[in-house]
């Protein structure tokens, strides 16, 4: 059973002529890891930003769990793109995460030791930001956004400039979630095998090509001859 | 009181002491949030309105107050924009605004020792100034127990921070406000053009290795009472200006920090 769903969302940047998403919807399944992929341009941060409610869409509608997205924003977290964070900022690893209880009820040690336990950097609890991988930083601000009590957690091209086996071991963990019954949805630029890692695929380019299982995406997509040029690695 | 009448550097060192404390630590937090160039914009700001306050018959600090605070809602309008350009916009209008405060000394044919203004005139400092100072670190104090956590989460991640219901226009604002007071409350100390390297020094020392904001902004005030209260006492005993023997010390001190820091 869906337990997000965003129905004919559109959405344009004040100031600019064109929409940046045009009637899309998609539907999220409790307990699934969903791709979004899709060009540069496409459309995927802001549809992530709209099924946060960091935008409001200027036509459609967002319902978790069959409540408006309004009223349970809380359900959905968004981890942002690691460029938009400040990884000079001096705090350590266990100062990031215990933010995500930010504006909610206070984090317990337990729950900051499970947050870390789950993503794999119990031992990097103590070091600063700064001092770690990219990968480990990416994991650490995964541990953050799994610290909200939401259920539902939106990934923004999490997999960026991290090498393959840390990409590997990323959608492990990923994987490892969705398994759990959180329900994630992840904006990537992943393309090829590498999707078969997802349950399933939404592609996007300001509008939706195709969604499904990944297999079905793909032979769709190819179809469409420009999506390949234009999309992944 | 008398022995403070009768021992005229006990204020003055006072100021050192509080100051020194105060600008690192705010400096620490500037820094951390990127915002060290609204810093120079609102300190050059301040000048205009020193001139206006004399010229009206007010107390010179108000008006440098209330011009340093236009300055920090201009730079919170600059910095809200980011457009490519406003490194260089706001640049502009710190040389302008400097320019804009010396004309009006001149049209207003008003007295201002703008020497004491620009770099500081320790040794003459009275209680007005160790009030201004005092008030400036209080409210400091108050931004630091109800905005730290605040703070914390806007200068890691600013989008964020709103996406989670933290009003960032009104923090960055109190931010702001915060800024002017200190500026204004340094002009005894070391003047409002080189109160700049109280700001930034100790607080890049401060940051060095340090595990947390409060740990870089405690870090930073030691190291900048030790800059300050050392500036004071050379001052003294060679004889020269305590504002600017303070911010030479400063750049002597960049010397101390690791080339291969990891911080900010």
């Amino acid at each position: 059973m869906a337990n997000l769903i965003a129905e004919n969302l559109t959405y344009s940047y004040s100031g600019q002529g064109y929409s940046a998403l045009d009637d899309v919807s998609v539907e999220l399944e409790r307990g699934t890891l969903t791709a979004l992929v899709g060009p540069n341009g496409a459309g995927k941060s802001t549809l992530l930003r709209l099924l946060q409610g960091q935008h409001k869409p200027n036509k459609g509608q967002i319902n978790v769990d069959g409540f408006a997205l309004d009223n349970v924003r809380h359900h959905v977290a968004l981890m942002p793109q690691r460029s938009l964070l400040n990884w000079s900022f001096p705090i350590t690893v266990e100062g990031l995460v215990s933010l995500g209880r930010a504006n909610h009820s206070k984090s317990t040690c337990c729950e900051l030791e499970a947050a870390l336990q789950r993503v794999g950097i119990t031992d990097l609890a103590k070091r600063r930001l700064d001092s770690l991988s990219g990968g480990q930083q990416q994991k650490a601000l995964l541990a953050k956004t799994l610290m909200t009590p939401a259920k539902i957690f939106l990934l923004d091209e999490p997999c960026s400039s991290l090498d393959p086996p840390t990409r590997e071991q990323f959608l492990i963990i990923i994987r490892q979630l969705a398994d759990s019954g959180l329900t994630l949805f992840v904006s990537s630029h992943e393309w090829g095998k590498a999707l078969n890692a997802y349950d399933k695929v939404v592609a996007l380019d300001k509008i939706v090509l195709a969604k499904g299982k990944p297999q079905e995406v793909q032979e769709r997509l190819e179809s469409i001859s420009c999506m390949s040029n234009h999309c992944c690695a | 009181m008398s022995f403070i009448n009768t021992n005229w550097w006990i204020i003055p060192l006072f100021i050192t002491c509080f100051s020194g404390a105060l600008c690192p630590a705010m400096g620490t937090v500037l820094i951390t949030h990127k915002r060290l160039l609204q810093v120079n914009l609102i300190s050059h700001c301040v000048l205009p309105g020193l001139a206006l306050a004399v010229a009206l018959g007010l107390d010179a600090s108000i008006g440098g107050v209330i011009s340093g605070l236009l300055g920090a809602l201009l730079a919170e309008k600059l910095t809200n924009k980011r457009s490519e350009n406003y490194a260089a916009v706001m640049n502009t209008i710190l040389a302008g605004s400097l320019g804009l405060g010396i004309i009006l000394i001149h049209l207003l044919g008003i007295r201002i020792d703008l020497e004491a203004v620009l770099f500081g005139d320790l040794l003459t400092a009275n209680w007005g100034d160790l009030l201004r100072t005092l008030i400036s670190f209080l409210m400091f104090v108050c931004l630091m127990i109800f905005g730290y956590d605040k703070l914390i989460y806007v200068g890691l991640d600013p989008e964020g921070a709103d996406a989670n219901g933290i009003n960032v226009s009104s923090l960055n604002l109190a931010l702001g406000v915060t800024t002017a007071l200190v500026i204004v409350s340094s002009m005894a100390a070391v003047g409002v053009i080189l109160v700049i390297a109280l700001l930034s020094t100790p607080a890049l020392m401060g940051l060095v290795q340090a595990s947390s904001l409060r740990v870089a902004m405690i870090r930073s005030s030691i190291f900048g009472v030790v800059i300050s209260v050392l500036g004071f006492s050379l001052a003294i005993l060679f004889n020269l200006a305590p504002g600017p023997l303070i911010s030479i010390l400063c750049v002597a001190s960049l010397a101390l920090i690791p080339a291969e820091r990891s911080s900010v």
